[in-house]
């Protein structure tokens, strides 16, 4: 059949009406998207249908950037609650498993979403401050991928078929424990006796005094449990290594910090990442930071 | 009182096997004898999806979890454009992040061949496993609550065939073979044309030096990293 003008026209026509919702949205995406996320977030959770839902502007970047945790749990609060099984379809009782990383001192309760246990998990709100927008940093609900690709991965927020960016989010607590950088003669499970059980009293009541000053952490609670059971800080430096590097912490300088840089440290930023850095880091010699209050008011020991 | 004796006699190995299960235990990964891996070809990838869907056909998937993924990469400005495909399942890492984190043991490497394979009958739907893996292999499956995977058509492999993703790529753009040979340029595939050569990883994957993932690629130009 020939088609005409009018019969393409219509075509189109069908297809434009078909398409309304996304053409909304991508014109809603060159309107401030501020004024747009503000205006809409409210009614999300009040009954967007599913596919405005997922291209909603506060799931992409800059919104998602800005985006709180009650924003985000208004539609995804499923997250936040217990979804484990009881048992496994063959009769594993969770209450029964027992990883290895399970083991450690400070581990404690049932089995949980990793969702809760960064969470709403007794660790996760001691020592834990992290929102939704501190893993997810944006994602492509179509393709899974950074589309156009991105140089690095860092700019794009997220990785292939992943809605994060683990290098940069996961592998903050999930690294190796890096002994050999550290001068321990072997890994920790191997040499915590020999260090007296501790990190804090061993080495670093004066190494990087600044260390944990960071809006996604409790500095003062983890200093403090640190000092209590070494298996705290051991838990997020190797005790629940998922990955085969370490994370390339900020070097910030410590009173007394040796004026050459190793090698395995040049590359090494000198602060924290702007995103997480709290007002003004106070250094201090005791290994218990002053609180970031005090930084504040200006009472500072540096 | 014979009762009384019994209950405490059990409630005393209880206690031991308790103190036993308290032990600190530590992770070692298995160093397989030999490892299988992926290639893809992202340019002459046209996209088909056929993988995938044989893929799910082998594997009886409900729509959602999906144990490969074709993506599309498309960039540039007229003319500059430019598209590629990125196909990737589970990469049957060195180390995989997935294993480690499994509370049940649902999830292990095999020795012989390096395959990274789940029995999902042991899994209760925790879900670490799927946020651990920087490639998004895990699939969790909301229908039944579990977690599974690809495990490289294991019963395939072991019959002396090909994973179905593989049988069913009609490009011949993706094979299975030793990794340190497709790397290496030695292994005899369809999928790398001659003088082609592989990378370990191609823009916005997720770094390789976290799990050494069992993949090549044959990079479009403007996939390459640094490009």
């Amino acid at each position: 059949m020939k088609k005409t003008g009018n019969t393409i026209a219509r075509v189109y026509g069908a297809i434009l009406l078909f398409c309304c919702p996304l053409t909304a949205v991508i014109a809603a995406d060159a309107q401030p998207v501020a004024s747009v996320v503000q205006a809409t977030t409210p009614s999300l959770a009040a009954g967007l249908d599913y596919e405005r839902a997922r291209w909603h502007p506060l799931h992409f970047k800059p919104a998602i950037d800005t985006a709180t945790n009650e924003q985000c749990l208004s539609c995804h609060q499923e997250v936040l609650e217990p979804s484990v099984k009881t048992q496994s379809p063959a009769g594993v009782k969770s209450a029964d498993a027992l990883a290895w990383y399970q083991t450690l001192e400070v581990y404690t309760g049932e089995q949980e979403t990793f969702h809760r246990r960064h969470l709403v998990t007794p660790l996760a709100q001691q020592v834990m401050d992290l929102k939704c927008n501190f893993c997810h940093q944006g994602n492509n609900p179509r393709e899974e991928a950074p589309v156009p690709p991105t140089a690095t991965t860092k700019e794009a927020g997220f990785t292939l078929r992943k809605m994060v960016d683990p290098e940069e989010t996961c592998l903050r607590c999930h690294g190796r424990h890096p002994s050999e950088l550290m001068g321990l003669p072997g890994p920790w499970e191997e040499t915590r006796e020999m260090m007296g059980n501790s990190c804090v009293t061993a080495c670093h009541s004066g190494i990087r005094t600044v260390r944990h000053q960071v809006n996604f952490l409790k500095t003062e609670a983890i200093e403090k449990a640190g000092q209590d059971n070494s298996d705290t800080c051991f838990g997020c430096h190797g005790g629940r290594q998922w990955y085969r590097i370490s994370y390339p912490y900020p070097r910030h300088a410590w009173p007394g910090m040796p004026a050459a840089t190793p090698d395995w440290a040049k590359d090494r930023p000198t602060e924290s990442d702007v995103r997480f850095r709290v007002s003004t880091p106070v250094a201090t010699t005791t290994g218990s930071p002053a609180s970031t209050e005090a930084a504040k008011s200006g009472d500072t020991k540096k | 009182m014979a009762d009384t004796a019994a209950t405490n006699t059990k409630d005393l190995s209880k206690i031991k096997e308790a103190i036993k299960r308290r032990k600190r235990e530590t992770y070692t990964p298995v160093v397989p004898d030999s490892q299988l891996g992926f290639v893809h070809h992202n340019i002459d990838c046209i996209g088909c999806r056929a993988c995938e869907i044989a893929c799910k056909d082998k594997n009886g998937l409900p729509p959602g979890p999906r144990f490969r993924r074709v993506m599309y990469i498309e960039g540039g400005k007229f003319p500059e454009v430019f598209a590629y495909k990125v196909n990737m399942s589970c990469n049957h890492c060195a180390e995989p992040a997935c294993l480690p984190t499994c509370p049940t043991g649902a999830i292990w490497k095999r020795k012989d061949n390096g395959v990274v394979d789940i029995d999902s009958t042991l899994c209760i739907g925790c879900r670490r496993c799927e946020a651990a893996c920087p490639f998004g292999a895990p699939q969790f499956d909301p229908s039944d609550g579990l977690v599974k995977k690809c495990n490289m058509c294991i019963d395939e492999l072991e019959a002396g065939r090909k994973p179905y993703c593989v049988m069913a790529c009609m490009m011949r753009v993706l094979d299975i073979g030793p990794i340190d040979k497709i790397r290496a340029g030695t292994y005899e595939t369809k999928a790398m044309g001659p003088g082609e050569t592989t990378v370990r990883a191609i823009k916005n994957m997720a770094n390789p030096e976290l799990t050494n993932p069992s993949i090549a690629f044959v990079a479009h130009p403007k996939g390459k990293l640094g490009a």
